[in-house]
């Protein structure tokens, strides 16, 4: 394998068991701390190195979130840690409801906003700025600011050029005040405001710079499209269990399904009732003891199809008269070459079945010897697939230990030591050990 | 001056609400239960009661029928979730003078209870 694939795999993993642990101490601690660097603690940052740092922190640790609500708590949660401000408050848009719903706030008591207490809808004077993105005069860089806007509201200027602005400048001032907002800034993920941040006052109750403004504006960014690929993630993860519950509800009919044929199968059949039953039984406690090797490991789903393999494997039998199929006189070579049809007919009947087709071949050949003296085709040895060798030994096995029209049962003892002696030319060896390791396991029952 | 009772077993939601109204010029008193919140309304006689629908123990709908049983007229304004719509008939039988359902628009529950301030002639 590639060298830098691997390493690449290796450094994905370390972050991953990052996220695990931030994740484990968000979860269990609700709104737990995270200090990136705890000397700075509250403190604001004074040097522009110290907003680069805070923004490269605040960015690795954001892509390490799969849940859009964890990060926004963690994203809050820095913000607030971090930088001195009375609260810090995250909305995300969302589709039930058409509003923008608080999801996270941090801050001093009173002053923060109560997760889940508030909504903002689209004729929100705020959500209706950034929306219609109508900030170009109000906001040139797409952040509203309280004394920006209180300046704004005093330019009788300006107003008069945009007479409709008067209004939304006062009613987004008056939403501030009710959020006790100093900052307001939209999150966009390609041009769609899905939330907003909001930023109370400095804690040292000065006024925010244009260079931390335009700190945060990058913070908004980051965070908007760290949002928004949680939420993707979050939406196909949903999607993808959505598809898991459907294809295990079609599974189950599908395997009900070969259970009722089988068993009408064996209905059929007085002589051999439960024989279906019992041989998918063993191939099951078999398939136990081969599970690891490369040749199961090659099948698709080696259990599954073993299952449902060993279920239909005398479906053929529809095809062979019940004059033949219950007579209890010696056959004649005529009615042993019909017989001898109902794998050929089994796998024609389930040809046209698609999702059955890894299990036609196995259907088919499960009469084959390993000596190649077997039926329909005289296959030999690994020729012979693997699940249908281990069909043949079950079969075989139950067709010993069950009465038939024509002879008695015999012994399990009996019906072991003819697996021993069938070992290379009528059984596959591997198969067969198999079956022996899972009878001393006492996994073997053949109670009728 | 107003007086409002805030009842929620939350306590954030308790504090911004009390900042909220205080910033307001109203009295406010909050309370975490329903105890608390029948102790708070014997004593201090609020015109308006906001009361939380879903809280442990004793909830907003049974809480209500206590503060009715001494006491017939103060506004009582329930809160709910979405989910609890189905019970305001009852709360409204039990002479709620009438919901907001949360997360709500602040505006409104400014607007709310100043409508009613206003109805009682307190301010």
């Amino acid at each position: 394998m590639n060298k830098d694939f691997d390493a690449h795999n290796a450094d994905y993993k370390g972050w991953f068991k990052v996220q695990d642990w931030l994740i484990d101490k968000l979860s269990r601690t609700e709104g737990a701390l995270i200090p990136i660097q705890p000397e700075n603690m509250k403190k604001w940052p004074k040097a522009e190195k110290d907003y680069q740092l805070f923004l490269e922190n605040a960015s690795r640790l954001m892509i390490r979130f799969k849940k859009p609500e964890r990060l926004i708590k963690m994203i809050v949660n820095i913000i607030d840690e971090q930088l001195g401000i009375t609260h810090t408050a995250v909305l995300l848009y969302k589709e039930a409801g058409n509003a923008f719903i608080l999801i996270d706030s941090k801050g001093e008591d009173g002053v923060k906003i109560p997760v889940g207490f508030i909504r903002m809808t689209f004729d929100n004077p705020l959500v209706k700025i950034f929306n219609e993105r109508k900030n170009y005069v109000i906001s040139e860089n797409g952040v509203l600011v309280y004394k920006e806007l209180s300046s704004l509201l005093a330019n009788k200027e300006t107003l008069a050029k945009h007479k409709d602005l008067g209004g939304l400048v006062e009613l987004s001032l008056r939403q501030m005040d009710l959020l006790k907002a100093n900052i307001c800034l939209p999150l966009y993920y390609k041009k769609n405001l899905i939330g907003i941040l909001i930023l109370g006052d400095k804690v040292t109750k000065q006024e925010f710079t244009r260079q931390e403004i335009g700190f945060f504006m990058t913070l908004a960014n980051d965070a908007a499209m760290a949002i928004s690929n949680a939420q993707l993630i979050q939406n196909l993860q949903e999607r993808i269990e959505e598809i898991k519950d459907l294809y295990t509800k079609e599974h189950h009919v599908f395997i009900h399904t070969a259970v009722a044929l089988a068993a009408a199968i064996d209905a059929r059949d007085p002589y051999t009732h439960g024989h279906t039953e019992r041989v998918t039984g063993y191939c099951m406690s078999v398939a136990g003891e081969l599970d690891g090797i490369p040749e199961a490991k090659a099948y698709r789903n080696f259990k599954e199809t073993l299952h449902i393999a060993a279920l239909l494997h005398d479906v053929g039998k529809i095809g062979i008269p019940d004059a033949i199929l219950n007579k209890k006189a010696k056959l004649t070579k005529k009615e042993f070459e019909k017989i001898k049809e109902h794998p050929t007919i089994g796998a024609a009947i389930l040809t046209p079945i698609k999702e059955l087709g890894d299990v036609v071949k196995e259907i088919k050949y499960h009469q084959e010897r390993y000596d190649g003296k077997g039926y329909p085709e005289g296959l030999k040895g690994n020729q012979i697939p693997l699940i249908a060798r281990i069909i043949a030994v079950c079969d075989t096995f139950d067709a010993i230990t069950s009465d038939r029209p024509y002879r008695k049962r015999k012994m399990t003892k009996v019906a072991i030591q003819e697996l021993h002696d069938g070992t290379g030319s009528q059984f596959d060896p591997i198969a067969v050990s198999a079956f022996l390791l899972a009878f001393e396991k006492g996994k073997i029952s053949n109670k009728k | 001056m107003g007086k409002i009772l805030i009842v929620d077993d939350e306590i954030d939601v308790c504090d911004f609400v009390k900042y909220f109204f205080e910033e307001r010029n109203y009295r406010v008193f909050t309370a975490l239960n329903s105890d608390e919140a029948l102790t708070l309304l014997r004593r201090e006689k609020p015109h308006i009661v906001l009361l939380d629908v879903r809280m442990a123990g004793t909830d907003g709908i049974e809480t209500l029928k206590k503060i009715r049983n001494f006491d017939k007229k103060v506004t009582v304004i329930m809160v709910t979730a979405v989910d609890d719509h189905s019970r305001m008939e009852e709360a409204a039988k039990l002479g709620a003078a009438r919901y907001i359902t949360k997360p709500l628009v602040l505006e409104n529950l400014e607007a709310v209870v100043l409508s009613h301030m206003k109805g009682i002639g307190n301010e």
